[in-house]
């Protein structure tokens, strides 16, 4: 059962080709990455796939949708806790408080819930991205390179948390990134994007839980070369 | 301790240098009054109750123009900066009374109004509209998409977005718009009280001048001078306090 469907999906800015000829699918609880040359189309397809962006074809997606943001993710004039409770206020009071204390744990945030973005580290601003878009409990999650500005021990870490978090909801998610190894190493499938079409898909294998070591394994420098061969020796 | 001195050092130091040059013979000291007669005169202004009925005055009209035309100026910039259908309509005429030096206003808004207080107010709003609404038209175009998106997916209400995303969005580019306006309102009041009052620190310059008392008119321009001064340095320490995040943005 196919939770995304696109068909025959092209997008243009004012007569500009960002990307035509897609065709998309992804099951429900699948994690999708997507990667490609800076440029290729990835943030246009995540913006698309929410409907922030006119586009011709087909586009079947779940109504609730969350989205992690390339930049700016995250309110500055709100601290941590406000941040996460954006947008709940349909929710009874005690609910809401429930769900923010709840997201604060999950981002590992609790003792710094009334700091604004500005007081926290990178990763830390990303975790309330992403706890915040949680929070409105998403049937999907589109991200768009949501680890891209962070070093990468910062990185490796929360790649861990995320797929703890994934674990745990499972959610649907398409994970844009330019980082091969990231890809491989959160996702089930990885979609090459060459210039505005995709050009290639590979599956990964390797079982679940995973652990950083997995990194090290042969088979996984071996898929990161192929995936690296097919963006690189691309001819547009 | 240190910051102190270098707070108070050279007020000293003007205040000495004054007294000096005033008291050499140099110069008419009925034209240059020295520091101690400028105290003086201040000390009376403040016994009879001309100062502080002058100040209450003036302060009144700063602090309700000053509200009027900032909020129609918030507004209204928010609304154009957003809303393309509002930008269209309201330019041209924004557009054509901009030039205008808002004191050329006055003569008319007193024919039209006469001289009491909102007939002023009415100067003041007037002239801080301007920067108001033209900064917060900028800071409201300028929002990142991502914020407007991002807010979209997790609120259908587009008054909470208003009030929690465009709005702060736009915060610091109408703050700077507001404290434009702080000195903008001050030309204003003084200006229409020249031109016709029976209060304020504008009418007390004005009736000094005719009675010649210039150590009585160098203490209203010196209480002038430091309300505007302590004016903005409140409206600054108010917005730390009402948005502590402010100081991280970079405007
Ligand atoms: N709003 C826009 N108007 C016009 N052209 C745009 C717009 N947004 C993106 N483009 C163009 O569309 C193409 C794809 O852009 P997109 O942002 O999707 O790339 P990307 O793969 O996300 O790149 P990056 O890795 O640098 O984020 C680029 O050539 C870009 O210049
Ligand atoms: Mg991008």
């Amino acid at each position: 059962m196919s939770h995304i469907a696109v068909k025959n999906l092209a997008v243009h800015y004012d007569g500009y080709c960002a990307l035509k000829d897609i065709e998309f699918e992804a099951g429900k609880g699948e994690f999708v990455a997507i990667v490609g040359k800076s440029g290729s189309g990835k943030t246009t397809f995540l913006h698309a796939l929410a409907h922030f962006i006119p586009f011709s074809g087909e586009i079947a997606v779940p109504k609730n949708v969350g989205m992690v943001f390339q930049h700016y993710a995250v309110f500055p004039w709100f601290t941590a806790s406000e941040n996460i409770g954006f947008g709940l206020g349909d929710k009874s009071g005690n609910e809401r408080v429930q769900i923010v204390r709840e997201h604060l744990k999950l981002a590992e945030l609790e003792d710094k819930k009334d700091k604004y973005p500005a007081e926290l580290s990178g990763g830390q601003v990303q975790r309330i991205a992403i706890a915040r878009s949680l929070a409105h409990n998403p049937e999907v999650l589109l991200m768009d390179e949501p680890y891209g500005a962070l070093d990468a021990y910062t990185r490796d870490k929360m790649q861990q948390w995320l797929l703890d978090v994934w674990a745990t909801h499972k959610k649907t998610v398409v994970y844009v990134t330019h980082d091969i190894e990231e890809a491989v190493f959160l996702a089930d499938r990885v979609l090459v994007l060459n210039h505005h079409k995709f050009t290639k898909e590979f599956m990964v294998p390797f079982a679940r839980p995973r652990h950083e070591e997995v990194k090290f394994t042969p088979e996984f420098s071996r898929l990161r070369k192929e995936i690296f061969e097919s963006i690189n020796s691309f001819e547009g | 301790m240190k910051r102190f001195l270098w707070f108070t050092l050279p007020i000293v130091l003007t205040l000495v240098l004054w007294e000096i040059i005033s008291r050499s013979g140099f110069v008419s000291p009925a034209l240059f009054p020295p520091p101690s007669k400028v105290a003086v005169a201040l000390w009376g202004m403040i016994t009879a109750g001309t100062l502080f009925s002058d100040l209450r005055a003036s302060l009144w009209r700063i602090v309700a123009g000053l509200f009027v035309g900032s909020a129609v100026g918030i507004f209204i910039g928010l609304l154009t900066g957003r809303m393309k259908s509002f930008a269209n309509a309201l330019s041209p005429i924004i557009q054509i009374l901009r030039p205008l030096p808002p004191v050329a206003i006055i003569p008319l808004v007193i024919v039209w109004f006469g001289i009491d207080d909102g007939a002023k107010i009415f100067s003041i709003a007037f002239a801080v509209f301007f920067p108001v609404w033209i900064n917060t038209h900028i800071g409201a175009r300028q929002i990142p998409q991502a914020f407007l998106w991002g807010a979209k997916l997790l609120t259908a209400s587009s008054m909470k977005i208003f009030r929690e995303v465009i709005f702060p969005a736009a915060l610091p580019f109408i703050i700077a718009g507001v404290r434009t306006g702080i000195a903008i309102a001050f030309i204003m009041v003084f200006v229409s009280e020249l031109a016709g009052a029976s209060s304020g620190l504008g009418y007390r310059i004005s009736i000094t001048h005719l009675a010649y008392r210039i150590d009585e008119m160098i203490a209203a321009l010196i209480m002038l001078g430091a309300l505007g001064a302590i004016a903005d340095q409140l409206f600054v320490f108010g917005t730390r306090k009402l948005f502590p995040w402010i100081k991280f943005s970079s405007k």
